[in-house]
């Protein structure tokens, strides 16, 4: 009986230590975010499939890292929110996002007119589509009309996936053999593919098509390719234009370009922008 | 709120692309099972065989296949058989894949079929001077083929839905391209139903092929229903 007595004192005492906690740091910072407007209150979840280096990849010892993913944290610090990564298959993120699975796409999604009918969009980085091919090839493919009758992979549902079908439609009117497209589950499998010479080629954007090329297991024969702006995506308008003033900040305090440095990223230079269906 | 597209819906229902990817599906799975249950049979017989060496090498395939995930089997057939100079084209890594899972399913069935003849009906049919050979064709298979129908019938229905998995090394079935084509106008519950539908079609269809099967391998049981009992 009184050992009961005595757990739950100290019971009840850890939980006023633990409240009192929260409630300091909840002086500190308190979001301005409703958290009506949010999946899950306190947090900003936020959707990304890190198959990317170094934009957004797993480490070794599972941790999530990369250029996105430190501007998706930084975002939700400066919102008061804590940062919570789902990781997810590129087909799923738009869907998840329209069905409430979370806050924001940091994935890098490509702004297009198309989507942008579907959900609240800023563009916040630039990108365009590589060529990587297996070290071996790298004298065979120099010019996109290299690529004629060959073999591509590619992740599916993505701007890469639509840029390569645009590429294939282009030899195409040149009177040249078209792409064989293959797509897989993430770009993950794609580079597996190239590596075992299951595809002569993978369609992805600069930035990873050169970090695979730094670490030397592939080589960038084509870059430059459909440059297009890539951006943050969401459902809710209010969250957006949120994430917009905290971008505006960013950049005026200069870490906005400092992450981008580090990076090897060119710089955004376009001011921030809600862009979306009523807009 | 997005809402439900009528038009969308019927309109993917008649796709001739998700039709193809069906098709895909449906030939996948007819293969699959044909190779499967040639190679099971094999296995099983290997794990019955006198031979110690035989049946060890036949349990070890059992235990090496279904103890590892199909997914992990396909990835390692298309993207790391390459390097050892194995390389198979998708389709031919899908079917392989999908048939060596199998065959070490359908080889524990069979086998329990022929575990499930009771001995006596052996002793039995060699008293009565039979063969090694007659006793199988006549006494064994006969009665264990009655019982393997029904689970091999359980192993078509699952197959035709696990050939999904093989979208993950780019096989254009019915699941990718339903995936592709949710990507043009992001209709998810609709393309969903539509495959859904297809799937269910396909099931549907087994279901009545394997209810006549099974009518043709229980025929000798059905013939006496009045029979005295006189086990």
């Amino acid at each position: 009986m009184s050992v009961h007595r005595i757990g739950l004192r100290l019971c009840l005492a850890l939980s006023w230590i633990a409240l009192g906690a929260t409630a300091a740091i909840a002086e500190d910072c308190k979001s301005k975010i409703p958290d009506g407007d949010l999946i899950k209150a306190g947090s900003l979840t936020m959707s990304t499939n890190p198959t990317l280096p170094p934009l957004q990849f797993v480490d070794s010892a599972g941790t999530l890292k990369g250029m996105r993913i430190e501007l998706g944290a930084e975002i939700a610090k400066r919102l008061c929110l804590k940062a919570d990564y789902i990781k997810i298959e590129f087909d799923a993120m738009i869907p998840g996002l329209q069905g409430g699975r979370w806050d924001m796409i940091d994935t890098g999604i490509f702004f297009t007119p198309a989507r942008v009918k579907l959900m609240y969009m800023i563009p916040y980085e630039n990108q365009a589509i590589s060529i990587s091919l297996a070290n071996k090839d790298k004298d065979k493919i120099t010019k996109v009309e290299d690529l004629a009758g060959k073999t591509i992979g590619v992740e599916i549902g993505g701007f890469e996936e639509a840029k390569t079908k645009a590429l294939d439609g282009e030899l195409k009117a040149k009177g040249l053999a078209g792409l064989t497209i293959r797509t897989f589950d993430t770009f993950a499998v794609a580079y597996q593919a190239l590596k075992a010479g299951q595809v002569d080629a993978v369609t992805s954007i600069d930035g990873v098509a050169k970090e695979y090329q730094d670490r030397g297991d592939f080589t960038r024969a084509i870059s430059g390719l459909y440059p297009a702006p890539v951006a943050l995506a969401f459902k809710n308008k209010e969250l957006a234009e949120a994430v917009k003033s905290v971008l505006d900040d960013m950049k005026k305090d200069g870490s906005f370009d400092k992450l981008f440095a580090s990076y090897g990223v060119p710089a955004y230079t376009e001011p921030f922008a809600v862009h979306g269906p009523d807009m | 709120m997005q809402g439900w597209s009528g038009s969308g819906f019927l309109e993917y229902l008649g796709n001739p692309y998700l039709l193809g990817g069906a098709l895909a599906t449906l030939w996948l799975t007819a293969a699959s099972i044909s190779i499967g249950l040639a190679l099971g049979l094999v296995i099983a017989l290997a794990q019955r065989s006198k031979s110690k060496v035989i049946s060890i090498i036949a349990s070890g395939y059992v235990w090496l296949f279904r103890g590892t995930p199909l997914l992990v089997q396909l990835i390692v057939i298309y993207t790391g058989l390459p390097q050892f100079g194995v390389r198979l084209s998708v389709i031919e890594s899908a079917l392989l894949g999908l048939s060596l899972n199998e065959a070490a399913y359908l080889a524990e069935i069979i086998r329990s079929g022929l575990l499930a003849v009771p001995v006596g009906q052996v002793n039995a049919a060699k008293a009565l001077g039979m063969r090694d050979r007659q006793i199988m064709r006549f006494v064994v298979v006969p009665q264990a083929l009655r019982i393997i129908v029904p689970p091999l019938g359980n192993s078509v229905n699952g197959l035709l839905k696990t050939t999904s998995i093989t979208s993950v090394i780019s096989m254009e079935e019915l699941l990718r391209r339903t995936q592709e084509l949710i990507q043009e106008r992001f209709l998810v519950m609709e393309l969903f139903a539509v495959a859904g539908l297809y799937y269910l079609a396909m099931t549907t269809a087994w279901d009545f092929v394997q209810r006549a099967i099974e009518r043709r391998f229980g025929r000798a049981y059905e013939r006496a229903p009045t029979a005295p009992d006189q086990r």
